[in-house]
């Protein structure tokens, strides 16, 4: 099975050629421009190999409902005069000159932020023959925004975070397995080939999602200890609802426990 | 073959073309009522793809090729036509191409409109069109190495990454004013201001007389990828991503003809939840451009209102299916995501107030000082240099042709939908735009129906069984136009060939004939004006043709000179 | 122009307070994938139906141990993996504050412990899901010898199981011969 000797596994980048690497001098200074950015940060964004969506995200977040300027962020017209380079799509081939390029135009010290799956790891064409990877496939990133496309909310947390204003809160995270650590039985009072037939139909009418809920709720109900019979509490339910959808998806479910009373 | 169960649509056209190139026509094959595959001799395909298109009002799709050697022995090309005469199907004309002599006769000659295609062709299966006057890559970038052809199979692994060819980057630009071409070479790592550009604007003093571009630089491989690392229900979420603004589109499309070459009844609910879903993708797309127009006549507060406006289509969205943008909700057979009460309920809130809104938007923006002196009798396009180059969307629609697959060819729940085709005569900027905000007000009404008429029963199809091998095409009518998907089974639960074409690639060949005789400042209008689905262009180099002089700036110049109209870049 | 003013002025303020204030999103947003490893069989449905590879696994066959890995940068929060688990253990949250400035932040791993072989003593098969197959099955009543005997068999790796197969169908074909004669 070709993903489990997947040797792109995790964080491995291969460098692309002509790929820059940071000097610890650049480093140092960096803090001192991160002081100095908190009150206005220019951002030249450098559009890769992106499907745009992206884009139109970014565009979304400096608009009246999420208004980024109001954290002195500001796109500029060239990377002359950029504080932070924004990075978005999967470094394609033809694009990793104009890339670098744009990264030594900037003036040094300046912050990278790589923006969205494509621009973070090459996101769902990370392997693929005309991609290198992600953004630090040719360039140091020093953010790194997920998303596909990240929301106008997730973009602005991530410059507030850029820039020193907000914390980070995802972090890297492992688990061994315990002694004696074994999966939980999910409903483990309704009989297995029951439980099997309900979520494969409530899943072929509302979907995994809504499907999953739906079946969860419905097998609640039958499980539920009450004065009422099953089928007034199923009722009763229902009329609360007031949803016909609901109360359709809800009568295929039944069917399937009418239709083999040994359950 | 499979049993039919409804008439052939397209029977005339095959029985017409028997009759004049009877001994030509090799095959016939059916994929479905309304898909038909001829396999012609490959001498004698330009001149049937020409009857076809000229005679039969044939427009083209797109062609793809496919390497067909393990199955017969040979490469294939297909040249797909909708036939938008008075019946209405899909005509695709089938050439073999042997691979000891891996050349064809070009049809770009008869047809401008195939250019695109057939270079595709070479760069990626290396076919060569003969008689094809334009040698430049299309699709793979210049430092790709000469001989290596990515999409034929057993060449190379999807992940293999051949050295950069060569540490700069050429490419030649033509233009027909100046008669030459001219190559100008990059170095690797310097910026200069009169660095090249991806875009060439030829020009007399402030008129553009020709254009030219360098695409594709986001080329990322998806069809190969599509063979390869993904099942048949992976690529679903790809074809989500070939555009972030039409994806879901391509993502009908694509789940579509799979369904067709397998003979998938998808559920009824399914297909009005997919038609509701495309219609709010329509939605975002035509608010956003729109309001991109405002931008560029320099109406700022325009453009913010239409963004304040779309934000309630991208909330929508959330609301149905989980995601903004990337609404990953196609599988083969059917969706993913249900809509229940609180969907329902919530939805028709935002379809009424953006109904109010964007009538009030719209009655501000077309009573705009300036907006009718800034678009009327702007880039215009030709009707019959549309007819020439099968563009789709709101870009042939203002050329007054009225073509739009929803009536063209019904899919998903479109055939019993209050579907409104809007056409204009005026084949300038203003009627593109005029053309898509109308398209809103449709989708707010297709959207309604779609709830109100909204079918019981099961959203997917399970348990079906994958035949490979078979091929069908899958469309539908993006925001931008004609989305169509080529799409051959292959064993192992994975495809053996995907072609996906955005109608960008068909709307963008006409582009210089829009451009010229207009004034730069006018450039980045028409070029919206379009709606292209390409990322932003960070250069334009300016030729004049007369002084034989060129300047280089940021397309952002040249946006600024668009929306304030002094202080003219080539001075 | 008037006009516009007035709609402007009329709309107010539109700005979400956003990030002074916690931001809305749908109640069935496609957020950070949540994974409770406790859950987790180890069967790799995920790994198999994600689309951009963010979910892995690899297999140590020294340690004998298996590793699930999600690579947040690379994931498209389409949610497949939660659609194709068996046991609820991945699903996507509403989670969206996902910025960091380390790759390895991204990254969430989980290491299980494989079952050997009971006749090549290969490590081939999750602990955690012998045990589920064998717990669901005893919860349908299933007799105590019964779910010893099916764990032998679930501990056989497929290699095995072959070559067992095939021994035994030797062993019976005499019989069977000397019957049908």
């Amino acid at each position: 099975m070709m993903k489990s000797t997947d040797t792109h596994a995790g964080t491995n980048t291969v460098p692309a050629p002509g790929a820059i690497s940071e000097s610890e001098q650049i480093s140092t200074l960096k803090q001192t421009l991160l002081k100095r950015i908190r009150r206005s940060a220019f951002v030249f964004r450098v559009d890769c190999g992106g499907c745009n969506g992206c884009e139109i995200e970014i565009f979304a977040a400096i608009t009246p409902i999420f208004d980024a300027e109001r954290f002195g962020i500001k796109l500029v017209a060239s990377p002359r005069h950029a504080d932070v380079l924004l990075y978005t799509g999967a470094m394609t081939r033809a694009m990793r000159l104009p890339g670098i390029r744009a990264y030594n135009a900037a003036p040094d010290p300046k912050i990278v932020i790589s923006y969205g799956a494509c621009g973070c790891t090459g996101g769902i064409f990370h392997d693929l023959y005309c991609v290198w990877g992600g953004t630090e496939s040719i360039v140091p990133v020093d953010v790194y925004i997920p998303g596909c496309p990240p929301t106008p909310a997730a973009t602005i947390y991530g410059f507030a975070m850029a820039l020193g204003l907000l914390d980070q809160k995802l972090k890297a995270h492992h688990h061994t397995q315990g002694t004696d650590e074994e999966a939980t039985l999910t409903h483990p009072h309704i009989p297995l080939q029951l439980r099997v037939a309900l979520e494969r139909e409530a899943r072929r009418m509302s979907g995994y999602r809504q499907g999953r809920i739906l079946a969860n709720r419905f097998m609640a109900l039958l499980a539920l200890e009450d004065a009422a019979p099953f089928p007034e509490r199923l009722q009763r339910h229902l009329d609360s609802e007031g949803d016909p959808r609901l109360s359709e998806v809800f009568g295929r479910l039944n069917k399937i426990v009418l239709r083999r009373p040994q359950w | 073959m499979r049993e039919l169960g409804t008439p052939r649509r397209g029977q005339s056209y095959v029985d017409a073309i028997r009759q004049q190139f009877s001994a030509a026509v090799l095959e016939e094959a059916w994929q479905v009522d309304n898909q038909v595959t001829l396999t012609v001799d490959l001498n004698s395909l330009p001149e049937i793809v020409e009857t076809l298109y000229y005679k039969h009002d044939g427009w083209l799709s797109t062609i793809t090729a496919n390497d067909e050697r393990q199955l017969n022995g040979n490469y294939a090309l297909y040249y797909i036509l909708s036939m938008e005469g008075p019946v209405k199907s899909y005509v695709v004309i089938r050439g073999l191409v042997p691979p000891n002599r891996p050349e064809f006769p070009s049809v770009t000659a008869r047809i401008p409109a195939m250019v695109w295609g057939e270079r595709e062709a070479r760069d990626m299966f290396g076919l060569q069109p003969v008689g094809l006057p334009d040698e430049r890559r299309l699709v793979l970038p210049d430092d790709w190495p000469d001989g290596l052809y990515p999409l034929r199979k057993g060449t190379m692994d999807y992940r293999s990454r051949p050295a950069p060819s060569g540490g700069s980057e050429t490419y030649p630009f033509l233009s027909a004013a100046s008669g030459q071409t001219q190559e100008v070479p990059l170095g690797p790592l310097h910026i200069t201001s009169d660095e090249p550009g991806h875009f060439r604007l030829f020009v007399d003093g402030e008129r553009i007389v020709d254009a030219d571009y360098r695409l594709f630089y986001i080329h990322r491989g998806m069809e190969k990828l599509a063979e390869t690392r993904m099942g048949y229900n992976e690529v679903n979420f790809l074809a989500d991503r070939i555009c972030g603004i039409c994806g879901f589109t391509h993502s009908v499309a694509y789940a579509s003809s799979v369904e067709t070459a397998l003979g998938l009844a998808v559920p009824a609910r399914a297909r009005f939840i997919r038609t509701l879903l495309l219609e709010v993708e329509r939605l975002h797309s035509n608010l956003l451009n729109v309001g991109l127009a405002c931008h560029f006549v320099g109406f700022d507060t325009g453009f913010m209102q239409f963004f304040r406006v779309r934000e309630k289509a991208m909330t929508m969205a959330e609301l149905l299916t989980g995601a903004r943008k990337t609404y990953a909700i196609n599988l083969i057979g059917g969706v993913r995501r249900d809509v229940l009460k609180n969907e329902r309920v919530r939805t028709l809130q935002l379809i009424a107030e953006l109904r109010q809104e964007v009538t009030t938007l719209v009655d501000i923006l077309l009573s705009t000082p300036n907006w009718e002196s800034r678009t009327k009798d702007v880039g215009r396009l030709d009707p019959q240099i549309a007819r020439d180059y099968s563009p789709a969307g709101p870009v042939i629609r203002a050329s007054g042709y009225a073509r739009d697959v929803r009536l063209d060819h019904p899919y998903a729940a479109y055939a019993g939908a209050p579907v409104k085709v809007h056409t204009r005569d005026g084949c300038d900027v203003l009627s593109r735009i005029v053309i898509r905000a109308e398209e809103v007000f449709n989708a707010l009404s297709i959207i309604e129906y779609c709830l109100d008429q909204m079918p019981e029963g099961p959203i997917l199809t399970e348990g079906f069984t994958y035949t490979p091998y078979r091929f069908a095409l899958g469309y539908a009518e993006a925001p931008r136009g004609e989305d169509i998907h080529w799409t051959m089974l292959g064993d192992n639960q994975k495809l053996y060939r995907w072609r996906c074409r955005a109608p960008t690639y068909a709307n963008w060949p006409p582009l210089r004939y829009m451009l010229r005789d207009n004034t730069i400042a006018d450039a980045p209008l028409i070029i919206s004006s379009l709606d292209p689905c390409y990322s932003c262009t960070d250069r334009v180099t300016m030729v004049d043709v007369r002084r034989e002089k060129f300047a280089t700036v940021p397309y952002k110049e040249l946006e600024r000179y668009c929306r304030e109209q002094k202080a003219s870049p080539l001075k | 122009m008037f006009k516009l003013l007035q709609e402007i002025a009329r709309k107010g303020d539109v700005t979400a307070e956003y990030p002074f204030a916690p931001f809305p999103v749908s109640r069935n947003f496609r957020g950070k994938p949540e994974y409770a490893p406790t859950n987790c069989i180890a069967c790799a449905a995920c790994t198999i139906a994600c689309p951009a590879n963010a979910l892995t696994m690899t297999t140590d066959p020294v340690a004998g141990s298996r590793t699930w890995m999600l690579n947040i940068g690379r994931c498209v929060f389409c949610a497949r993996c939660e659609e194709v688990c068996p046991t609820g253990a991945i699903a996507l949250s509403n989670r969206f504050e996902l910025a960091v400035r380390s790759k390895a932040d991204l990254m969430m791993t989980a290491e299980f412990t494989l079952t050997n072989c009971r006749f090549c003593r290969t490590p081939f098969a999750p602990t955690k899901e012998v045990n589920y197959v064998i717990a669901r099955l005893v919860r349908q009543r299933l007799p105590q010898e019964e779910a010893e005997r099916r764990r032998e068999l679930y501990e056989t790796c497929p290699e095995c199981r072959r070559h067992a197969n095939v021994m035994s169908r030797c062993r019976t074909l005499p019989a069977q011969e000397a019957q049908a004669a």
